[in-house]
């Protein structure tokens, strides 16, 4: 483990979805789906779009979960159902108190085509400081970034700029291959 | 007048500090909401009885119009028009139970309010937290017009008009007009308007929200206006009835009262009022041409008008029933609002709760079944279906259900028990259970009372502050 660092296992900034900052969310997800194709490394694919501004600078991050945020409908009332939680509900309440406001709502049709042309930019995350991580720093570190923030992915830079994505599904091989080798060798020890 | 005026500016500051996280400034909510010259202009009056202990301390305060009973400790606030009472305060040996702890109280109970501005709002009962069991506490709170705190220590609180804390330790949280909130304890919150919430934590979570824009037509509070609405327009209809009982010093029973009932001489009745045994009616309730049958009670601020009320009817603090039905052992939340008309009223069958805060408002003749539970806005039939459910279908929800605005989590059978629980728990502090000898309660022990009033400094810098009073046996 100490012998990775994280330029070892990233994806190159020039591998991953980018899309500019005045896209729409389906050209997003058709960028993602383009990457997903073209850069097919590992069993585990490409899963957020990274945002350019006009100099080619990574301004943030749109994850499925962040796709998938943008497709709920939204209002006051519903911005309010989803703060129950403070209040005590559990997750499945919240959920059942949101499906029965919206039990007269238009169909999930209408709603697809009318997201499809929202702002990838009205959803993108930005990106904090606990979520960029040198490409030189150890694996450890990386791996204590992202658990204590529970990201899925961490933007790796070199100097001042963004050159590639550490994504959660590739440490977790990493961490997972040398846990198999060091069992391995433990019990071939223990047969000789 | 100064003084006043500075202590005013502490007050503000002081909660705003409290608010800060919440962004919640108070000022322009209540900055000329009671003009200072109005809070130089009533006396204060506080009761003494043979039943309950007598220690006031008033200190660097205006009382105007308020009212005291029992251990009430007032300092750096202002209190206008409300009610501190101090009749179920914990005494010392009592042992207070909570969970698996029976707790011993060392000392009796004392309210104790500080830094805060309090308008026409009602304070009662004892605290139920644990953590301060001798110390009912309101510091650096604002409370606005008919507000409850009902049992719950606050600090740091803006509370809007007609609404109530119960049974809950309050900090810095900002709770909405007309909401209602019955959870334990809670932090930083800010509560909207019409919210009302009830929750016992592994046990069972309640919420209702009005929707807003109706809940405007009865209730609207917004900086720089005194709260408007149906509500406020109802109870300024009949302010001036209230004067005569104010303005008299020996005031004449109005009705015959049997010997077991307890009439407040600061509560107004009008003619073709019956009052039956076991009854209790609060100061500042008003009743006019309406029956109140064996062990019912009107709390303070409550209004029951052109009603029958067949018997151990709970009406709460500031209920209104008007040309309205009620079956015996009926429940009326606080703050409810039961309207119907002459020609329209509104019958509400025996042993049903009607949740806190809740409006009912008909001009079609509407009928409640008997063991109902009520919630909510309900203007016709098909809203008393939406927000209804009979008590034994609700006991039945073990997981969760929505219906319309209402959500529940837990046990349906818990939240109808501790809802019977309490009910009887009131009708036997009140008395409404008296026997002639056993279970006396508030109307047997509230009719030996006498008054005594304290006024302000007329003039100068110190104009409507009250000197240092202590009243002690």
């Amino acid at each position: 483990m100490k012998n990775y660092i994280v330029k070892d296992l990233m994806v190159p900034i020039s591998e991953y979805a980018t899309v500019p900052e005045e896209a729409t969310l389906y050209e997003s997800v058709l960028a993602l789906e383009k990457a997903q194709e073209q850069f097919q490394q590992s069993q585990y694919s490409h899963r957020a779009v990274l945002i350019l501004d006009k100099n080619q600078r990574v301004v943030g991050k749109l994850s499925q979960m962040d796709f998938l945020c943008a497709l709920e409908p939204s209002d006051a009332n519903l911005d309010q159902i989803r703060k129950f939680k403070r209040f005590g509900f559990t997750r499945k309440a919240v959920a059942l108190q949101q499906e029965e406001y919206l039990k007269n709502s238009p169909p999930i049709l209408d709603v697809y085509s009318k997201a499809a042309q929202l702002k990838v930019a009205d959803y993108m995350q930005r990106p904090t400081e606990g979520e960029y991580v040198d490409e030189n720093a150890s694996l450890d570190m990386a791996l204590h970034q992202l658990t204590a923030g529970s990201n899925l992915s961490l933007l790796v830079t070199k100097d001042a700029d963004i050159v590639g994505v550490l994504r959660l599904a590739d440490v977790f091989a990493a961490v997972f291959h040398a846990m198999k080798e060091s069992e391995l060798q433990l019990s071939k020890g223990a047969a000789e | 007048m100064r003084e006043l005026e500075k202590l005013f500016d502490r007050i503000i500051q002081r909660v705003n500090i409290n608010l800060r996280e919440l962004e919640y400034d108070v000022n322009p909510m209540v900055h000329d909401l009671i003009p200072t010259r109005q809070m130089t202009k009533f006396y204060a009056f506080y009761g003494i009885t043979p039943h309950h202990p007598l220690n006031l301390v008033f200190k660097h305060s205006n009382l105007s119009g308020s009212y005291f009973l029992g251990k009430v400790r007032v300092t750096n606030s202002l209190l206008y028009k409300s009610d501190i009472r101090g009749d179920e305060l914990k005494q010392s040996g009592d042992l207070f139970q909570y969970q698996d702890y029976n707790i011993q109280v060392d000392q009796d109970e004392e309210i104790s309010i500080e830094d805060s501005f309090l308008i026409k709002t009602l304070v009662h009962c004892f605290t139920h937290d644990p953590e301060t069991l001798e110390n009912f506490f309101i510091q650096d709170t604002v409370s606005t017009h008919y507000a409850n705190i009902h049992g719950s220590p606050t600090e740091g609180c803006f509370l809007g008009p007609f609404s109530t804390v119960d049974l809950t330790t309050v900090h810095d949280c900002v709770v909405g007009a007309y909401s209602y909130v019955q959870a334990g304890e809670i932090n930083h919150l800010n509560i909207d308007p019409g919210t009302i919430w009830i929750r016992n934590p592994d046990n069972f979570n309640f919420m209702y929200r009005y929707p807003l824009s109706q809940l405007n037509d009865y209730i609207y509070f917004a900086a720089g206006s005194p709260p408007q609405g149906v509500f406020m327009d109802f109870v300024e209809d009949r302010k001036e009835a209230f004067q005569r009982v104010f303005d008299v010093v020996n005031i004449e029973n109005p009705t015959n009262i049997p010997d077991s009932a307890s009439l407040d001489r600061f509560a107004v009745i009008k003619p073709k009022t019956h009052i039956g045994e076991n009854v209790l009616v609060a100061q500042r309730a008003f009743l006019q041409n309406s029956w109140l049958g064996k062990g019912a009670n009107a709390q303070e601020n409550c209004y029951i008008i052109n009603s029958r009320l067949e018997g151990n009817n709970v009406t709460a603090h500031g209920a209104k029933i008007i040309d309205a039905d009620m079956g015996t052992h009926v429940f009326v939340g606080f703050n409810s609002f039961l309207r119907g008309r002459p020609d329209a009223r509104l019958a509400i069958g025996k042993e049903s709760v009607v949740m806190p805060h809740t409006i009912i408002d008909v001009r079609k003749p509407l009928v409640v079944p008997p063991g109902s539970l009520v919630w909510g806005l309900v203007r016709n039939q098909e809203e008393l279906e939406a927000n209804s459910m009979s008590l034994k279908d609700f006991s039945k929800i073990n997981t969760r259900m929505c219906k319309g605005n209402m959500l529940f989590e837990g046990s349906g059978g818990n939240f109808v028990s501790a809802f019977q629980d309490r009910i009887h728990h009131i009708l036997e502090a009140n008395g409404a259970l008296f026997d002639g000898n056993l279970n006396r309660g508030h109307a047997q022990r509230n009719q030996n009372i006498s008054f005594n009033t304290i006024q302000p400094y007329p003039k100068g810098d110190k104009e409507g502050l009250y000197p240092t009073i202590i009243i002690q046996p």
